[in-house]
């Protein structure tokens, strides 16, 4: 599971999540690419789940760029705990998705290969997604 | 032979206005260059994309603005990501005597043989910086790769110097590449234990202080 080694601060604010991405919003590392049309977090529990059914689909092929990071602690309160008392403890790690980010890439197979992976790990995600290509200005238009 | 594309001065340079350029299916440009004031102006979004889809990302454009004909490259240009439109677009004036520098597309050819034996073709070049002057820049430069076996790869040193261009880019900069093919054992690896708390940064720079 994706996590940061080293943090300076055990908790963080939640932050809005309004705005969209302010980059990474281009495929850079490969052909294809599934980007994000709404904004959530994504977990990294989620992230590996849709690791694992891309890779799993494409078997030995290819190759697989993750472009987000889950470098945001959220924290829970237990179970029938009245509210006060101070935050809850560290439950996990997200990663702040907004709409536009390229979120996985995929190089060296096919294009139906590379959509049905990516499809397969959009079912993982929180979020609305699209498929998209490696941008080439009065190209092929990218499909919604 | 330059094409041409017609643009309309642009005055009012609002965020209101432009919005409002946009939803008319106009785009908001520019053109600089070659000694030239800077000048605001607007062209036909779909007419500069067939323009540049059908003579090249880096093809001269002869723009018409208010009469007058300008030689022009689309220099930069920006793209709404999520509804893919173009928004903007830069127009460099440029001397056609003059050698200039352009990212020019890489496109492969061929089934590299490496591909057919299960390896994994990878491209982390897909544009080629060059030195050429503006009417010998290639629209694309095509690389061969039927004979690449796996853990070949193809270098910027190995590509032949074209007809009228020169290459800039590091010459020890890979293009393509076919690497082995991942183990199954590695697509499934059993992810780290998640309740190890990470380190805390500050907590070591305590410590130390303290012991001070």
């Amino acid at each position: 599971m994706l996590m940061p080694k080293r943090v300076k601060h055990r908790k963080q604010h939640r932050t809005s999540l309004k705005g969209k991405a302010k980059g990474g919003t281009e495929v850079a590392f490969g052909e294809f690419g599934l980007q994000a049309l709404e904004a959530a977090w994504i977990t990294s529990r989620q992230i590996e789940s849709a690791r694992i059914a891309m890779t799993r689909y494409m078997k030995r092929g290819g190759k697989v760029w993750i472009k987000i990071f889950p470098d945001k602690p959220f924290t829970k309160k237990p179970l029938e705990v009245r509210m006060g008392s101070g935050k809850g403890a560290p439950e996990g790690w997200v990663a702040v998705v907004k709409p536009g980010k390229i979120m996985f890439e995929i190089a060296g197979v096919p294009e139906e290969v590379a959509r049905e992976a990516l499809r397969l790990a959009s079912h993982k995600l929180p979020v609305k997604t699209k498929f998209v290509k490696r941008e080439e200005i009065g190209g092929e238009i990218n499909e919604g | 032979m330059a094409v041409k594309l017609e643009a309309k001065p642009r005055n009012d340079l609002k965020k209101s206005n432009t919005r409002r350029l946009r939803k008319e299916g106009l785009i908001p440009a520019i053109v600089y260059g070659h000694e030239k004031e800077p000048k605001s102006v607007t062209v036909n979004s779909i007419d500069l994309l067939k323009t540049v889809r059908d003579e090249g990302r880096n093809a001269i454009i002869s723009l018409e603005v208010e009469g007058n004909s300008v030689d022009v490259m689309l220099h930069d240009y920006q793209v709404e990501p999520i509804m893919d439109k173009l928004i903007h677009a830069d127009f460099y004036i440029v001397n056609m005597a003059q050698e200039m520098d352009v990212q020019v597309p890489l496109h492969l050819e061929g089934e590299a043989q490496g591909a057919k034996d299960g390896g994994v073709l990878q491209q982390p070049l897909h544009e080629l910086l060059v030195r050429a002057k503006p009417a010998s820049i290639p629209e694309e430069i095509i690389i061969n790769v039927t004979e690449l076996n796996v853990g070949d790869s193809i270098m910027v040193a190995d590509l032949k110097e074209g007809k009228g261009y020169e290459i800039v880019e590091d010459p020890n900069t890979t293009i393509v590449t076919i690497t082995a093919p991942t183990l199954a054992e590695d697509l499934d690896a059993e992810p780290e234990d998640e309740d190890v708390e990470p380190e805390l940064v500050d907590q070591k720079g305590n410590a130390e202080e303290v012991e001070e």
